[in-house]
């Protein structure tokens, strides 16, 4: 089985929390999944990111009663494991709305599924849906998504990581997708604004990363978008 | 269940914020510094080295320095130049675009600037 197939058989697996209101696949995979065909060609992990809005909480812990081909992990209690190795780990994350500060984290304690809630993914909005066989998966909008992968602050394999899911997701955005980035931008506190310019700065500097896809032939596209966030910013 | 693992997350994910925050508040220093040099570079579609003496006929030209290069230690001069003068520039040598050891070496360089075609 490819890469496509894996994951969306594991999607299928877990249709049952996809059919959930609000819920949205984040991370790494957005992009695979708005490819054409859902190509998944842009494959930098092998994972797949759950956002679980905590104002749905119970009905996702309700929804995985139902979910049999993955169990959860005996180390990583809000990461559920496959039974079948050709499907992939699903890591459930917490998504707050109500968080105004963007880089506060917090544990949301639960004996069945805890999470850890992430401030930077209050900026992450439902979008649109895919459907496969059946199974309808609900996508963030591409802005909300871009803007938390570059202000996630992280290290090493992981760092190039989200800046390469960034990266993918700059490569995909509608021209409105990246006016509604630039607004969100605009709305950040100096700090943040500041961070989002850097992970692209440094985005444009990558060295290729052996299995991830080479971001140096979309250098013009990182700078195009860094001259407009530069635009955007107030006066002194 | 090993709930204490997500805490320890929680606090890394805390104390990466307070590294961010002081690294903002560090924009004027060193770290800013970097960080300047990172945005001219990201600006540039190709970078060059050239001489000292083809980079005093660019200034004298009217194409100005750059301020971080004065910020560095020991100072560079790095311009944005046309890319059809820099094809004129006998010194030029492409080095990649990235902070390595060969940008870090040099005194004097020049940037070609992503849109600008000549």
């Amino acid at each position: 089985m490819d890469f496509r197939g894996r994951l969306l058989a594991t999607l299928q697996a877990i249709a049952p929390v996809l059919d959930v209101p609000d819920v949205v696949v984040i991370g790494s995979q957005v992009p695979n999944l708005l490819q054409p065909d859902l190509a998944s060609t842009l494959v930098v992990s092998k994972d797949v990111d759950i956002g679980v809005p905590v104002t749905r909480h119970g009905a996702v812990k309700e929804a995985l009663r139902h979910v049999r081909a993955l169990h959860p992990s005996t180390e990583e209690p809000s990461v559920w494991v496959p039974v079948d190795p050709l499907l992939l780990e699903v890591n459930f994350v917490g998504m707050d709305e109500s968080i105004d500060d963007t880089e506060e984290t917090y544990v949301l304690e639960d004996a069945e599924l805890p999470l850890m809630v992430f401030g930077a993914l209050s900026l992450v909005r439902p979008g649109g849906t895919v459907a496969i066989e059946g199974t309808r998966i609900r996508l963030p909008r591409v802005a909300g998504l871009l803007l938390e992968k570059l202000l996630t602050e992280r290290s090493g394999i992981k760092g190039d990581r989200d800046l390469l899911v960034a990266l993918a997701l700059i490569v995909l955005a509608a021209d409105a997708d990246l006016d509604e980035g630039v607004g969100a931008y605009r709305l950040l506190a100096p700090h943040l604004r500041h961070a989002v310019r850097a992970n692209l700065s440094a985005l444009s500097l990558m060295e290729p990363v052996e299995g991830m896809p080479d971001p140096r032939p979309q250098r013009a596209r990182v700078a195009a978008l860094l001259r407009r966030l530069d635009g955007s910013e107030p006066r002194p | 269940m090993n709930v204490e693992a997500l805490h320890r997350r929680a606090r890394q994910a805390r104390a990466r914020a307070q590294v961010r925050r002081w690294q903002y508040r560090q924009r004027h220093h060193a770290q800013g510094t970097w960080h300047l040099l990172a945005r001219l570079l990201a600006d540039s579609r190709a970078v060059f080295v050239v001489s000292e003496s083809e980079s005093e006929a660019l200034g004298s030209e009217g194409i100005a320095a750059e301020a971080v290069g004065a910020m560095l230690e020991p100072p560079r001069t790095i311009r944005f130049v046309p890319e059809a003068r820099i094809a004129r520039l006998e010194s030029r040598r492409e080095i990649p675009v990235r902070l390595g050891p060969e940008l870090l070496a040099a005194r004097h360089l020049v940037l070609s600037r992503f849109g600008e075609g000549t």
